[in-house]
This record gives C-alpha cells, structure tokens and sequence, in this order.
C-alpha cells in the first residue's frame, strides 16, 4: 500500500485553475520523481498534500488516513515531512539548532517513544555531513548546503514520507552526486517512502523509480525513468529534444 | 421616527469621517506596506493647525483649509514617508509599527508643545450653528451636508484613482511587487511618496470635519484616539477594498449613534460602551475576517540581529545590575529611588515583550492594560489590613497574576490566527477596551442575587498599598526598590533561560517560519497560546508593583498612549534582550520624565528661563524621535552600546581607567563633594569616554570587528552612517556563533 496517497486534487487561485484532478502516489522505500516546468503547480500539489493549502476537490491520504481537512502539524504527526524550495529555515538558530529543534517538536508530539534528540542531532549531521558547519548560522550557508540542512531538519521527526521540493537547485555537481547517494541511502536502509521535485534530470532518472510528468496541471505522463524519458509527449512538454 | 431620523443622519456624518480617515489608513498601506499609526495624530495636529490659522490668526477660512489640507497635511506626509518610512524596508513587522507609533507620540507631543493643553479651543461648524436646513423634517447642519459630500468624493475620487489612472494602477502594483514594477519602468518610491502626502491630506479632511461634529473642543488626545477609532473602518475593507471601508466607518458612525440613542440610561456604562465600540467592533472584525494561510517567512532575513547570552553571562549581569542599584541607594533621596523603581517596574512589564515579541515574534501593543487588569484583581481580592497597615498579599498578587494569564488566553485565543499587524491591532483594541470600559467604571454596581455591591474602578482612583512578602516588607522605598530589581533580575534570568531551552528554541522556530514549524508537527496555536499568557502573566507581575509603586492609580496611569511609549522604548533600547527591556522601562518610566520634570522645575526655579522650557518641552519630544531612529537600527540600541564596549575586554588598561574614574565620582557623592546631577554627568561622560579612548590606545582592536563584519545586502545607501555600527554588531554576533 502507498505511503502517501493523492487523489483527483484540484485547485485554482482565482480564476486560474493551477491542479485538475491530480492524482499520484508514493511507495515506501523508493524516490518517486515529480518533474514539469516551472509553473505548473508542483508546489503547490506540496502545500497541499502538507497541509498548507486546501484543494477545491480531491483527498490526500498519508498511511492510509485520509488528512485532507487536517491541519499541517496533524499531517506531521502521521508521518509528512518536507522541505522547500524557498527556504524556510529558523535563520536565528545555527546549523544545528536547527535540526535540534526539530528533534524537539516531534519529541514534544510523538506517542511511539522520545528519542534521544542530542544524539540524533549528531547522528542525522554526519549522515547529510553538514559537520563543518554545524556551528555556523543557517543564513551564512550557499543555498545548496541549505537545502541539506532542510531536509536533516524533515529527517528529525522520523518520517514515513517526505517531500523534497528542489532540493539540488543551488548544489555543485558533486554535492548533488552525495546527495543522491543519501536518497538511495535512506530508501534502502530506512524505508523511506521519498517524492523528489527537481530540475536535475540526471539526478531525477538516477535516483527515481517511478516518475510522474506535471504540465499544466495535469499529470501527463507516468513511468520508469526510461519510459518517460523516451515519451514523446514528455519531450515535447519538459525534457526537449537532446 | 423622527429621533431616528436624527441619529441616521448624526451617524452617518460620523461614518463618513470614519471613513475619509481610513481611506488615508488604506491608501498609505497599499502602497507602502506600512500601517500609518499615526493618522490619528495627523489629523490632530492638523485641527490644531486649522484652529491656529482660522482661529489665532483670523485667516479666512477657505485660505485656511487650502494651507491646511492642500498644503501642510501633504507636506507633512510626503516629508514622513521620505524621511523615515523609506528607510523601513527589510524590517520586521514590529520595526514598522514601533516607528509610525513613535511618529505619533512625536506629533502629540509637538502640539502639546505648541498649543499648552491648558487653553481652551474650540472649532466651530461650517457656516456656524444656525446654516442648516431641513430634510424629511429633521435639521441638518451645512456642515454635516459638507462631510457627506466630502465623503462621497473622496470615495469617487480614490476608486476612480484606482481603477482609471496610470498612477493608482501603478500604486495598486506597487503592493504585489515593488522590484517588478521597477523593472517596468513604475516608480515605487514616488508613488508611495505620493500616496502618503494624499493620505496625510485626508486625514486633516477628517480631522478638521470631526472637531466641531464631536463637540468642538481641541483635545490632544481625545482626537488621536477618535481618528485611530477609523482603524476599525480600514479592517472592514481588509485595507485594501476603498468601498467596504466607507461601508464600515457608516456601520461603524450607526452603530455608535443608535447605542446611545436607544441603550437606556440607567445602564451606567452604556456611555462608555459606545467611546468603546469601534475598538470592540475592530476586535471582532479582525477575529471574523477570513485569514492568510500559514505563510512562510516572507524576507529571507529581517536586519534585526539578536544574540542569547550564555547562563553565566546572564548571572553575572545580573549580580552587576544588583550591585550597582545596592550602591546607588546609598546616594538615591527617596523620590529618585520611587522614580528609579516606577522604572524598573516597568522594565518588568517590558519583559513580557521581551519574551513575547523578542523571542516567539507577536506583537502585543497594550501590555500596560494587563498589568491594569491585574491591579484590579489585587486591589479587590489580594489585600489585607486596613490605613496605613493595608498590604498586597502574596496569594493576591500570584491570584492577580493568574487572572492576568487567563485574560491573556481568552484575549489571545480568538486573536491566535492573526499575525503581525493584525495581532497588533487586536491587542490595542484590547488595551483601548480595558481603558474606556473597565478603567472607566467608577460608578458602584450591585450584583444581582447577592445584592453586593462594587465598582470595578471605585471613584476613578484606587489607593494600591505595597506588597509584603512574609517578612519583607515592602513599604520602605529602598526595600521596595531593592526587591523590584530582584524580581526583574529573576524574570531576565528565567527568560534567558526559557530562550536556551527546548521551548525557547520552539518559539524561536515558530518565530522564523510558521510554517516550517507546522509542518514539523508543532502545534502553533496552542504553543502561541502558552506564550502569550506567560507574557501576560509577566505584564501582571509588573503592573502590581508598578501600581504599588504608584501608590494611587487613576485610568490614565493605564491609558494606551503608555503602553505604546513603553513597547517603542523597549523596541529601541533592543526587543531581543533582557538589557533592552531594562533600557525601555528605564527610559520610559524613569529617565524621560526626570528629565522634563528637572527642566520644568528649572525654569519656575530661575524665573523665565524660555530655554529650560524648551529643553523640558524637548524631552517630552525626545522618546518619539528616539523611535523614529529606529529604522536606522532596528536591532536596537543595547546590541549596538554591546558592540561597542567589546573591543575594550582587549583593552583592560582603558577599561581599568574607567571603573576608576567612575568610582572616584562615586566616592565624591556619597562624602557629598559633588551632587548627584553632577554624578550623573560624570558616568555619562566616563561611558563615552573610555570606548573613545580604547580606540585611541589600541586602533586595531576596534578594527578587527569591522574587518570582519561581512558586506549587508540590500540596506539603503542613504544609511551607510548607521550601517558601520550595525555591521559591526553583525560582525562581532557571527564571530562569536
């Protein structure tokens, strides 16, 4: 059964109808890849399934609960963590405290047992490696070293899914080899069930194993990485000609 | 019918001022992303300024409106926006709001400057009392006709603005995006400019209209107040529709004539009620409005910079403080230590923002209105004995703390959802409400059922007793002053600590990104509601013994204008830390009013002396400017004196120097060689000083900090004065993390 589950999720701002009967869903212990161009409602599919937005129509259901009227923190609470592709990190905090206090919100909510939050502090810092500059404060920090700090933070409360919005955009090429590496490391060893928006289409077809194709608010397309590589509607839309 | 027809008409002519005034209030929001606090105080100032011109000097009158509303009141708001609301940008809500509200206590103590308080004036209608005529057999005055009309245009005129010209499409853009109209060749700056001096013009339409509707009489106060009254209006609109602002201030203008047409008049507080409503009103529109989602941070990085002092640090300041006030008592006369504790008292109601605003970003603007509350609840149920005996006990003062921690809940329980802005203004509805209704309530009520009797506020002023808390005893001013500085040195601490823990770090998350923290799983309300009664509960502390230091309290030891001198002090003197709070209540409660009441007595002392007249009228202008500088350091003055002392811990020649010089000065008062004005002088000038010489003998420690101090994006050019201090703070604050 799918981890995160949405269905038939449709919203406008306005006159301008942004999602039409969207529907996806995301496995445990795999990177399930949403890509599109900008534009056309990859965030804001995000803000709603985590509660930030409410859709006009369409259910979201996380473990099988359906959250769609509940509020951002009740969906954390089932297991939804996310980053974003405009930052929103705690800038008074440093590096650390900002993945501490994660820690401390879930332990001041979750009934299945506290951890232990100065050694998971630790333990999530070496494993996204922002150990050099636990110390510093986050607005010092290139956006692509910021963005890992995001998702530590997302990682703190013990998800069953998380959302990562972008989070490459502002990396070296390196940084996002290590960071795909992480991704595989955390489906493999810890059953993540992961939805990766993102531009880098490598990092997308290596990481994904299923991938849906946004454009104009309308999934156009599903699959493996090679079937929608060489779908011509997806070239058409988003990937061009290579 | 007839009688209704009257009180249509008188409430629609109100209505109409309303709304002329929060047409400005909307106008100025639009464009510039400030909420004008001080509309109230332009339009004052610019019924003052009518009745000088038309009245003083005899001008006519249509001279004396075009000078007033065609030339001074747009001067004025274009010189404001220009001057002060420009340098704003990158700021944190309560930045903005401090400074227009620093704006506003400037103007009222400006006219209160020129025209003495003492002078009757009176404004008279339009064409006088007897141009009316009659409309469906009722009489209606010229002058009521006049600001209907005025109304009507002016509602016409700024729609037509909005929707039909280059400009107001311009200004409508401005809002969205700034930059990006920019880009497209629009003029942000000009244009809000613009709308400021078109909003300053409409708030002296309606202040001059109002005057004579309200019965005439120029008083300071009084008309600030009845002009904020239109805020109420603007939120109708969710400041931004021009219509359904008109629709809210007639709704409003109604209202307020049907209650005290058809309330009976043996309700006691049907009268207050009524100078109560519109804030009443504002608090259940600003509750019933549909609100913004959770949003995320909308600036990357506000300019104010906070630093938490580790626990020792905390102590030992505070062991300084204590060491420093023990020693003062010993040269302090007994009125000086009640003026020094009136301050610390109100340092202590400070902290509550310190907590509330500082640390978890919500604003309240009536803190003083909760340290009211908990007076009353004291003075009724929390003390003992009777004359001279009577005391505050220690359950009256923790039940009177408690009480004031409820109220916080139930105030803040529906206001959670705001933020910012609209959390701002539902606390100063609140604190307006607790002044005209509760502190109002003089006249005895009898219970029903239990035929007892009581007022909230018996005869306007309550005789508050000191504390005693087992066997301290309060009523001796040194132990009183002694006592306050503890209980502000245990809060500090306790803040500090709160800040360094667990839930500090929560609040500060809630405080970064709402939304973040949500989606982490924080439960936002309920961790805005703990919060915001703590701080309650801290105002509460302060007040009592702000009130027992007070020794009798009347409504205006409470009134708004207060809390608001108070919340701009402690934004200036640094909203982010325990120091600033102290700084804040000091200014607010003690320095100010030493100063004005020195220089007052100097010049009845030495006969004529025009020029001590002025200084003590200065000094009363003094907090606003302080205020209004804010822009230019938003993370206020304690951070930045912080900054410039910490090169010297590399000079300990200099810094041995000055705690001599200084002790020799200390020695000189206490065998009474010198006075204590003189003694206040000297530390002034030691404290200036030593960082001064420190940078004499070691240049290169003062370097350091500004070699490191990395390049601050996006701060105005016109500011570079202020920006090497402040990158200094930055530099030494990253430095040290």
């Amino acid at each position: 059964m799918p981890v995160l589950e949405v269905s038939d999720v449709s919203m406008a701002f306005g006159g301008a109808q942004v999602l039409s009967d969207v529907s996806l869903s995301v496995a445990a212990g795999g990177v399930t890849g949403l890509i599109g161009p900008n534009g056309v409602g990859k965030t804001t599919l995000f803000n709603i399934v985590s509660g930030l937005l409410e859709p006009k129509t369409g259910r979201v259901r996380i473990d099988g609960h359906d959250v769609t009227r509940a509020g951002p923190a009740s969906r954390a609470r089932r297991g939804l963590a996310r980053t974003y592709q405009r930052l929103e990190l705690f800038t008074s905090l440093s590096v650390r405290d900002n993945i501490r206090v994660a820690g401390e919100i879930r332990n001041s909510w979750s009934r299945r047992g506290r951890i232990n939050v100065s050694a998971e502090t630790e333990r999530t810092i070496e494993l996204v490696g922002l150990g050099d500059v636990a110390e510093r404060e986050v607005s010092e920090l290139p956006t692509g070293r910021a963005r890992v700090v995001e998702v530590a933070r997302a990682l703190m409360t013990q998800p069953k899914v998380l959302l990562l919005d972008e989070p490459a955009s502002g990396q070296t090429e390196q940084e996002t080899e290590a960071f795909g590496r992480l991704l595989g490391q955390l489906v493999d060893e810890r059953g993540l069930a992961i939805c990766l928006v993102e531009h880098d289409v490598g990092l997308v077809m290596g990481t994904c194993a299923l991938i849906h194709v946004l454009d104009y608010g309308e999934i156009i397309a599903s699959g493996t990485p090679d079937e929608v590589r060489s779908d011509p509607v997806v070239v058409n839309a988003y990937l061009g000609t290579p | 019918m007839h009688l209704f027809l009257t009180y249509t008409i008188l409430g629609l002519v109100t209505g109409a001022v309303y709304g002329i005034a929060a047409s400005g209030l909307v106008l100025t929001y639009t464009t510039s992303g400030i909420f004008n606090f001080a509309q109230g105080a332009m339009a004052m100032l610019a019924a003052f300024t009518y009745w000088q011109l038309r009245y003083g000097w005899n001008w006519p009158a249509p001279l004396a409106l075009f000078a007033v509303i065609a030339v001074l009141a747009p001067l004025l708001g274009g010189v404001l926006y220009v001057g002060i609301m420009r340098g704003l940008r990158e700021t944190a809500d309560v930045t903005k709001i401090v400074v227009t509200i620093g704006i506003m206590l400037g103007l009222i103590a400006l006219a209160q400057w020129i025209w003495n308080p003492g002078v009757p004036r009176t404004d008279n209608l339009f064409f006088g009392e007897a141009a009316k005529f009659k409309l469906l057999g009722v009489y209606v005055t010229d002058h009521e006709a006049i600001a209907l009309g005025c109304a009507v245009l002016i509602a016409v005129g700024i729609r037509l603005l909005f929707t039909s010209t280059r400009t107001g499409v311009a200004m409508r853009a401005v809002v969205d995006n700034p930059a990006l109209l920019q880009l497209n060749g629009g003029r942000p700056g000009r244009l809000a400019a613009f709308s400021w001096a078109l909003g300053g013009a409409l708030a002296a339409v309606a202040g001059i209209l109002i005057t004579p509707i309200s019965g005439g009489t120029l008083d300071v106060h009084v008309l600030t107040l009845l002009v904020l009254d239109s805020i109420a209006a603007a939120m109708f609109g969710r400041l931004r529709s021009i219509w359904r602002t008109f629709g809210g201030g007639l709704v409003l203008g109604l209202a307020g004539t049907y209650v005290l047409g058809y309330f009976p008049s043996s309700w006691s507080w049907a009268s207050d009620f009524r100078i109560a409503l519109p804030m009443i009103v504002l608090f259940v529109v600003l509750i019933v409005l549909p609100q913004d989602r959770l949003r995320g941070a909308t600036l990357l990085r506000t300019r104010e910079r906070f630093t938490v002092p580790t626990m020792r640090t905390a102590v030992t300041w505070g062991l300084i403080l204590l060491v420093v006030v023990l020693l003062l008592e010993q040269i302090m006369g007994a009125n000086d230590m009640g003026a020094l504790t009136i301050g610390i008292t109100y340092g202590i109601i400070a902290l509550s923002l310190t907590l509330l605003t500082g640390y978890a970003g919500e604003i309240n603007l009536a803190p003083v209105s909760f340290g009211a509350i908990a007076t009353i609840i004291v003075f009724h149920l929390g003390l003992s004995g009777t004359g001279l005996a009577q005391r505050i006990t220690p359950w009256g003062l923790l039940i009177g703390v408690a009480v004031t921690a409820l109220v916080g809940g139930l105030i803040a329980l529906p206001a959670l959802r705001l933020r910012g802005l609209y959390l701002a203004l539902a606390t100063l509805a609140f604190g307006v409400f607790v002044s005209d209704m509760i502190l109002a309530d003089i006249a005895p009520h009898v219970l029903p059922i239990f035929h007892l009797h009581f007022s909230i506020f018996d005869e306007g002023t309550l005789q508050i007793p000191p504390l005693k808390l087992g066997p301290v005893d309060l009523s001796s001013t040194k132990t009183f002053l002694t006592t306050s500085v503890c209980v502000f040195i245990l809060v500090g601490i306790g803040l500090i600590a709160l800040r360094r823990s667990n839930y500090g770090r929560r609040l500060t998350a809630m405080k970064d990104s709402p939304a973040a923290a949500a989606t982490l799983g924080q439960n936002v309300v309920k961790l805005k509601l703990s919060v915001f009664m703590l701080s309650a509960a801290i105002a509460g502390l302060g007040g009592v013994l702000l009130s027992a230091a007070s020794a009798s309290v009347t409504a205006n030891t409470y009134i708004i204008f207060i809390s608001l001198a108070l919340v701009m002090l402690t934004v200036v003197g640094g909203i982010g830390s325990v120091a600033g709070a102290l700084m804040g209540g000091i200014l607010a409660g003690t320095a100010f009013t030493a100063l004005t009441s020195t220089f007052t007595n100097l010049s009845t002392d030495h006969g004529g002396g025009g020029i001590w007249n002025t200084l003590a009228n200065l000094s009363l202008v003094a907090p606003a400017l302080v205020g209004i500088s804010l822009g230019r350091n938003p993370s206020g003055a304690v951070p930045q004196i912080v900054a410039s002392y910490r090169p010297l811990w590399n000079v300990k020649s200099v810094l041995a120097l000055g705690v001599v010089a200084e002790a020799v000065a200390y020695v000189l008062v206490l065998t009474k060689v010198m006075g204590n004005w003189w003694f206040v002088l000297a530390t002034v000038a030691v404290a200036v000083a030593v960082p001064a010489l420190g940078r004499v003998v070691r240049p290169d420690a003062f370097r350091t900090g500004a070699v490191t101090a990395p390049p601050a994006p996006g701060r105005p050019a016109a500011q570079s004065v202020a920006v090497g201090s402040a990158a200094a703070v930055e530099g030494v604050a990253d430095a040290r993390s």
